[in-house]
């Protein structure tokens, strides 16, 4: 899993065009690389619930390299898990979540994998909304990119401590 | 010299032939021309330099009326002509200067040939007699030199600039004009007969005279003489040129200074745009550093953070999930090993390969190390405590450099207001580090003036004692030399003259100077209370000196410098005409001079009303003659303050519908 090319395409591959083109001066972009949309993308996707199909009314592609993907692999494989664990809507049953997540993910199911994809280009959607809205110098960038940041730590925050225990908790 | 009329033809906006007798009324000596702006004051006044000296400021030098030339065919002539009649020495003068205009094929007016210029006079007897073509321009030079004529002819629009020129006396013509004016001209061309500069005086004659014959000692003598006196000449014309060069520098460097002066806060305030400036870039660059840092970040944790409240969520569902691992406890594959080896269980029941124990056992394999997923969610339990702890401070790090950009912007906005403000109060100013530096070339120009001056100086001593030594050995020698000796007598006489003469003429000189500078300060003070007092030097520079109350106290100098600079001017040429009147009815023969008129444009409504009745009721008394061209707004100022000494009145009108064709209409 994680071992090939991926390539964003139609509308999706234009906003991840965008999303990696300068916007603050010629060293800056919002994000580096398309692998930086391809690891946020899905978490972003998941977490505001948004799913979006393969758009195929446009050709646009634009690629990740096997070889930068399975550099990236062992973080990949990390949100993987963590969207087949928590998608209830997708599979009812925990145990079979737990299943996908940890035991069937090398059978590299097509069904699982879309659904995984379908998060990554509905984050691709989410993030272009939110971070190129009525942008069109720096200091708009950074404004959209706070107000992201903050509406998402009002929505999502987190005490990691907790999250410490449970780690503890889970390893015993 | 005083102004009987003028009678224009074809000039400019006065079409056919329109006339303007002026009144020479010693009781009633104000003529008023009274005028819309664009009438053709301006222009009329023009007519006078033009008839007098060939002279005109116009930018469009063609003299002849459009109205005319507009109506003028293909190879059609018009002349344009002005006649002035003058009275100058008890002797009516007539002098006319006309110029022919030729229209050709396209239409285009050009002139033809050069304007004539003739001058007539009355003799006693009643009869006219004309200046030979030759001499028309000296006797003009006699009757009112040109370098003077401006300060008579006086012109509004350029007020400034010939306040600057009487200021600074301009040239040694000048002071020779002025000297010619206050009737001095008998003795300096006496002087200038018997010792001018060069070989033509009666001495440098003498000199050319001596004849050496076979004396080569003489020879010598006489050549070294004749060089000597040639240099002599050479370095006063250099030394005359330095100090013009220097009076110019002065007058810059004092200009210069002024401004340096006004715009010192310049200095300070350039600095600090300076200082704003290269802060600004720096606050540039560093918002550029940390804008980098944030996207940076922001790549590198993001979705660490963000996975955040799903890794919560998948720990916690692992957590109650139960026999998330099937596996025994401690028992890992090894010990399934061990079993089956043996070949019968831990609780004794028998175990062979492929019965139900053997499966079951074997399944087990799954559910403990090293296959069980409890290793799997293990290393990700691990991973999310990693990234958890990796991104606890993620956000509040983000919000610092957020906060951080805004004050930056904060900070760049009001440091650009400040900018703002600092380059709209440095827009009217000057850029003082260029001025100081033009004010020390002028300085180091004068420095130069002077180190050559110096030398000049010492080598003109040198000159100086040469031509006296070797004028010494000549008259010994010339004693041989029966004409010799008779040149050496006429020179001794002409010397002897000259210095006779000399200590006449400066004696004489100096006291007109002083008088004239009296007459000038007494007339200035009266017309210009503004706390300054005028002086003359030898070259009839005027100095202008601001009394001790005024220097010390210099914000109370409220009036303005054009009202200064036309009491200058009205101060130095009433002087001037005073001082040239009195000359006139004293016995003194050798200083004669005529009275001469005063030809103003528009100048009143420069001075406050108070200014006005000063100089209305100062100048028709000082000038023997003043013919006034004024506003029509202007009218009523000047029927109040001048109205009894008014002799003529004349309205120039635009005649209606025409842009370019004035009317003269005399008055009452």
């Amino acid at each position: 899993m994680f071992t090939h090319d991926y390539s964003f395409r139609g509308s999706h591959a234009e906003k991840v065009k965008d999303l990696v083109t300068y916007k603050f001066d010629k060293e800056h972009t919002l994000f580096e690389r398309n692998m930086d949309v391809y690891l946020m993308a899905p978490i972003v996707g998941f977490l505001y619930n948004k799913k979006s199909a393969l758009d195929k009314t446009k050709t646009s592609t634009t690629n990740i390299l096997a070889e930068i993907m399975i550099k990236y692999q062992k973080e990949l494989m990390f949100t993987y898990r963590l969207v087949m664990l928590l998608d209830k809507e997708y599979e009812d049953d925990v145990e079979k979540r737990i299943n996908k997540a940890f035991r069937d993910y090398a059978k590299e199911d097509p069904k699982d994998l879309e659904e995984y994809d379908s998060y990554v280009r509905g984050g691709v959607d989410v993030l272009y909304e939110k971070l190129m809205k009525d942008a069109t110098q720096a200091d708009d960038y950074i404004r959209n990119l706070y107000e992201f940041m903050a509406d998402f730590e009002d929505r999502y925050s987190q005490n990691s401590d907790e999250i410490i225990d449970l780690c503890k908790l889970a390893k015993e | 010299m005083l102004l009987k009329s003028i009678k224009v033809k074809d000039f400019r906006q006065f079409k056919g032939e329109q006339y303007v007798s002026f009144s020479v009324d010693p009781e009633r000596n104000v003529t008023i021309i009274q005028g819309d702006n664009g009438a053709g004051k301006t222009s009329f006044a023009q007519a006078f330099r033009w008839c007098l000296y060939g002279e005109t400021d116009f930018s469009n030098k063609t003299l002849l009326s459009m109205a005319v030339s507009d109506k003028m065919l293909p190879g059609d002539e018009k002349d344009v002509q002005v006649e002035i009649c003058l009275v100058h020495n008890n002797i009516e003068y007539t002098v006319t200067r006309r110029q022919k205009y030729k229209k050709d094929n396209t239409n285009r007016i050009s002139h033809v040939g050069r304007p004539k210029f003739v001058i007539s006079y009355k003799t006693d007897d009643g009869n006219t007699e004309y200046i030979p073509e030759v001499e028309t321009e000296l006797k003009m030079k006699e009757i009112l030199p040109a370098d003077l004529s401006r300060y008579f002819f006086f012109d509004g629009e350029h007020i400034d600039s010939m306040a600057k020129e009487i200021k600074d006396g301009r040239s040694s013509d000048f002071a020779k004009a002025v000297r010619s004016l206050l009737g001095l001209n008998a003795f300096i061309a006496a002087l200038e007969h018997l010792k001018g500069n060069g070989r033509s005086s009666v001495i440098g004659r003498y000199n050319e005279s001596y004849n050496a014959g076979a004396d080569e000692t003489l020879s010598q003598l006489i050549k070294n003489i004749n060089t000597n006196n040639d240099r002599l000449s050479a370095i006063d014309k250099r030394l005359e040129e330095l100090e013009q060069q220097d009076a110019y520098a002065n007058d810059k460097c004092q200009q210069l200074r002024i401004r340096i002066e006004k715009n010192q806060d310049s200095k300070e305030l350039a600095e600090e745009r300076n200082k704003i400036e290269k802060e600004l870039a720096g606050l540039e660059i560093t918002k550029k550093e940390k804008t980098g840092l944030l996207l940076k970040n922001f790549n590198a944790h993001a979705p660490r953070y963000f996975s955040k409240k799903m890794m919560k969520d998948a720990l916690e569902l692992l957590k109650t999930t139960e026999q998330l691992d099937k596996g025994i406890p401690d028992v890992t594959a090894k010990t399934i090993d061990y079993l089956l080896a043996r070949g019968y269980c831990l609780c004794g029941h028998e175990i062979k390969i492929g019965d139900d124990a053997y499966i079951a056992l074997n399944k087990l394999r799954d559910y403990i190390p090293p296959k069980s997923i409890g290793s799997l969610i293990s290393d990700f339990s691990a991973s999310c405590q990693d990234k958890t702890i990796s991104t606890a401070s993620f956000f509040d790090n983000f919000q610092d450099v957020i906060k951080f950009i805004r004050e930056f912007d904060n900070n760049r906005n009001n440091l650009e207001d400040k900018l703002k403000k600092i380059k709209e109060r440095l827009l009217g100013m000057e850029n003082v580090g260029s001025l100081q530096q033009e004010l020390s070339n002028f300085e180091r120009d004068l420095r130069k003036n002077s180190d050559e001056r110096d030398s000049l100086n010492q080598e003109k001593g040198v000159v100086q004692s040469n031509i006296e030594k070797d004028e010494e050995k000549r008259s010994s020698l010339a004693i041989g030399d029966k004409n010799n000796r008779k040149i050496e007598t006429y020179r001794a006489y002409a010397e002897y003259m000259y210095n006779i003469l000399k200590v006449q003429y400066d004696k004489k000189e100096a006291e007109t100077r002083e008088q004239l500078a009296n007459a000038v300060n007494s007339i200035f003070k009266s017309i210009y209370n503004g706390g300054f007092s005028l002086s003359l030097d030898q070259k009839y520079n005027i100095i202008l000196t601001a009394d001790e109350r005024i220097k010390a106290n210099d914000d109370d100098t409220i009036e303005t410098s054009t009202a200064q600079s036309i009491s200058i001017i009205f101060a130095f040429i009433s002087g001037v005409i005073k001082m040239a009147k009195e000359n006139q009815g004293s016995d003194e023969r050798l200083a004669q001079t005529e009275p001469y008129p005063l030809v103003m444009d528009a100048p009143l409504s420069a001075f406050d009303t108070k200014r006005i009745d000063t100089v209305c009721d100062v100048l028709p008394k000082i000038a023997e003659q003043v013919i006034i061209f004024i506003k029509d707004t202007d009218g009523n100022l000047a029927e109040e303050n001048l109205g009894v000494r008014i002799g003529k009145r004349y309205t120039f009108t635009k005649k209606s519908g025409t842009e370019f064709e004035t009317n003269i209409m005399e008055v009452g």
